[in-house]
This record gives structure tokens, C-alpha cells and sequence, in this order.
């Protein structure tokens, strides 16, 4: 009896470090502040002086609503969140100062939609690349994050 | 589920025979063919006869555009990447922007090469783009300058498809998946 415990204690030890090894080899290419957490981060680069767009999912595991009010990096000026619409053919955009993210929710930051726009690049990107990304809170919470840089041809 | 199925569906059934329907819109007997004055991205001036001969796209936009604009393009490229090889040579893609200002030949050059090159852009002097636009029906306005001189353009996002002498033939719009692009461009091709 005492040995079946003891076996049955030793499997579920090592299942435990085979998930906390997953989840360890799981979180590379994402980003975690507490509980906010970006996936899937990528940054649409244009050529020269054109702006780019970045794209992500933000998950909110927290028990408190977040506010997102905007992000950073050294690779740009200047960088602000946009909403593309579509309105009977027309195609317009415009800047968002705000998005709440509800507690335990996620949003997504995606191609004819929300994205980040990157504007007056200073330094040189490729596809491929890695960029620094810091998503600013309203409370003053910033998540730092990595996004690939990939080609625009690739986003539809 | 279903929703699921229905695009994997569809593309396994266009896949192999000829689409008897239009996926996309038919704009034969609504729009005139193709006629424009504009500047290419050599800087040269050119007209609509520099484009027919082959199957042509055309679509407004601009290159301060990160979101909308590439994906319509990003769209293109990758219904373009599934025509065979020999047809990827008969199509093209008129990019025509309607910011002047900004998108100078060199620019648009910049631009179009990130897509494929089928992809020409184009721009002109505010009456070459309205003789244009006009002719299409579509509109285009400016937004306001913020302090570091940036500025929206809204834009219609439809892309006119054209056959090879020039007459107009489909509207795609965002709402067209893919495949149906691929099946409605491949009939095109076949039939004009």
C-alpha cells in the first residue's frame, strides 16, 4: 500500500516537471507582465519611410479590467494604435486613444482592424528581425514584448 | 463547424473544374473600360494602353497605409501565387495612389516590389486621379495633418478587374474570399 503511494507520488513529481519544462519551452516568443500576456506578436514592415503595422493577441488573465492606451519602441518615433474601417467600399482609419480589455478576456490586434502603427523608423528592420515592443496600461502597467518581423505580402 | 468547412470546401471544389458562376461581382454592363492618364513608378507618363494585352487589376490606396492597403495586396499576391505559372505572366496589378504628395515614382516603386512583380504602382496629378476615380465611381478624401505631418487618405478598397482588352469585368471586394478570386480570375483568363 505504501509503496503504490509512493510510485503514485514519483509519476505525478515528473509529470509536474515535464509541464513546468513545457511551459518553460512554451513561453518563448511571448511576453507576461502579472498576468497580461501578448501572443503571436508580429510587425508588418514596409519598405523606407512607410509606417508598419503591428499585430498581436493580448490576453488579460488578471481579475482586474486593463486599459491599453498605447506602445514603444526604439525602432520608431512615433507609435499609436489605429483602427482600419470599412464603411459601404470605403476605407478609412483612425487613431484610438484607449482600449479596455476585460478581466479574462482577450483582443486581438489583427489585419483590417485594431493594430499598432509604427511611424518614422530609425533603425534599420528586416524580415525576420526581432523588435522590442512596450505595451503601455493606463495604471501605469507596461508589458514589454517581442515581435517578429515578417512581410506584408505574408498578411492577409 | 460548418463555417469551418465551407471555405476548405469550396476551395477543393474550384480547385479542379470550371466554375460555371462569378464568385465576385460582374461589372461588365455597368462599367466602362479602362482609360487613365498617369504617372508610372519610372516617372513616365503613360495611358491604358501601356496595360492591356493582359489581365488587370486595379486598386486605390496609398503608401502611408500599413493595415488595409498591404492586405488587399497581400490578398492579391497570394491569389496571383495560385494561377499557374504561365498566367502569373498575364496579369498585373495597377497600384494608383491618391496621395501624390507623399507617394513619389521612387516610393511607389518601393512599395509595389514588396508584392510580386505583377505589381506596378502609379499616381498623378490631382485631375488625372479624379478623370479616373470619376470614371469608377470611387472616392477618396484626406484626413487632417497631426503635428508631425501625418495624415490619413480614406479610400474606396474595391479592385476593378479588367480583361485583356481593357473592358471592365468584375469588382472584388474584402469580403471575397481568396478562392473565390482565384476561380472568378482563372475563368476570366480563359474566357476575356
Amino acid at each position: 500500500m505504501a509503496n503504490k503511494l509512493r510510485t503514485r507520488a514519483l509519476t505525478h513529481a515528473r509529470g509536474k516537471w515535464a509541464c513546468g519544462l513545457l511551459a518553460l519551452l512554451l513561453t518563448g516568443g511571448m511576453a507576461h507582465a502579472q498576468e497580461l500576456s501578448l501572443q503571436d506578436a508580429r510587425l508588418s514592415l514596409l519598405p523606407g519611410d512607410m509606417p508598419g503595422a503591428g499585430y498581436f493577441s493580448l490576453q488579460n488573465d488578471s481579475a482586474e479590467d486593463v486599459t491599453l492606451v498605447g506602445a514603444q519602441t526604439d525602432a520608431f518615433k512615433n507609435t499609436e494604435i489605429h483602427m482600419s474601417m470599412e464603411k459601404d467600399g470605403m476605407a478609412s482609419m483612425q487613431a484610438v486613444p484607449a482600449i479596455d480589455i476585460a478581466a479574462g478576456k482577450s483582443f486581438e490586434f489583427a489585419p483590417k482592424g485594431y493594430h499598432l502603427m509604427f511611424m518614422n523608423r530609425v533603425a534599420p528592420l528586416e524580415v525576420g528581425d526581432d523588435v522590442e515592443v512596450v505595451l503601455l496600461f493606463a495604471d501605469g502597467q507596461q508589458l514589454p514584448a517581442t515581435f517578429e518581423v515578417v512581410s506584408p505580402a505574408t498578411m492577409h | 463547424m460548418l463555417k469551418w468547412l465551407s471555405p476548405i470546401l469550396l476551395s477543393v471544389l474550384l480547385a479542379g473544374c470550371e466554375d460555371p458562376n462569378w464568385h465576385t461581382s460582374d461589372i461588365s454592363d455597368i462599367m466602362p473600360a479602362l482609360d487613365l492618364s498617369l504617372m508610372d513608378e519610372n516617372g513616365q507618363q503613360v495611358e491604358e494602353d501601356a496595360y492591356t494585352g493582359k489581365t488587370t487589376l486595379l486598386y486605390f490606396g496609398y503608401t502611408h497605409c500599413p493595415d488595409v492597403c498591404p492586405t488587399s495586396l497581400a490578398r492579391m499576391t497570394a491569389a496571383i501565387k495560385k494561377l499557374d505559372e504561365p498566367a502569373r505572366d498575364d496579369i498585373q496589378v495597377l497600384f494608383v495612389s491618391v496621395d501624390p504628395e507623399r507617394d513619389t515614382p521612387a516610393r511607389l516603386r518601393q512599395y509595389t516590389d514588396v508584392f510580386g512583380p505583377q505589381f506596378i504602382g502609379l499616381t498623378g496629378s490631382t485631375a488625372q486621379l479624379d478623370a479616373l476615380t470619376n470614371r469608377y465611381r470611387v472616392s477618396y478624401g484626406y484626413g487632417e495633418k497631426d503635428e508631425n505631418g501625418n495624415y490619413d487618405v480614406s479610400h474606396s478598397s474595391g479592385i476593378f478587374v479588367f480583361n485583356e482588352q481593357g473592358d471592365a469585368r468584375l469588382l472584388m471586394r474584402n469580403s471575397d474570399p481568396i478562392p473565390s478570386m482565384v476561380s472568378d480570375l482563372k475563368r476570366l483568363m480563359e474566357r476575356g
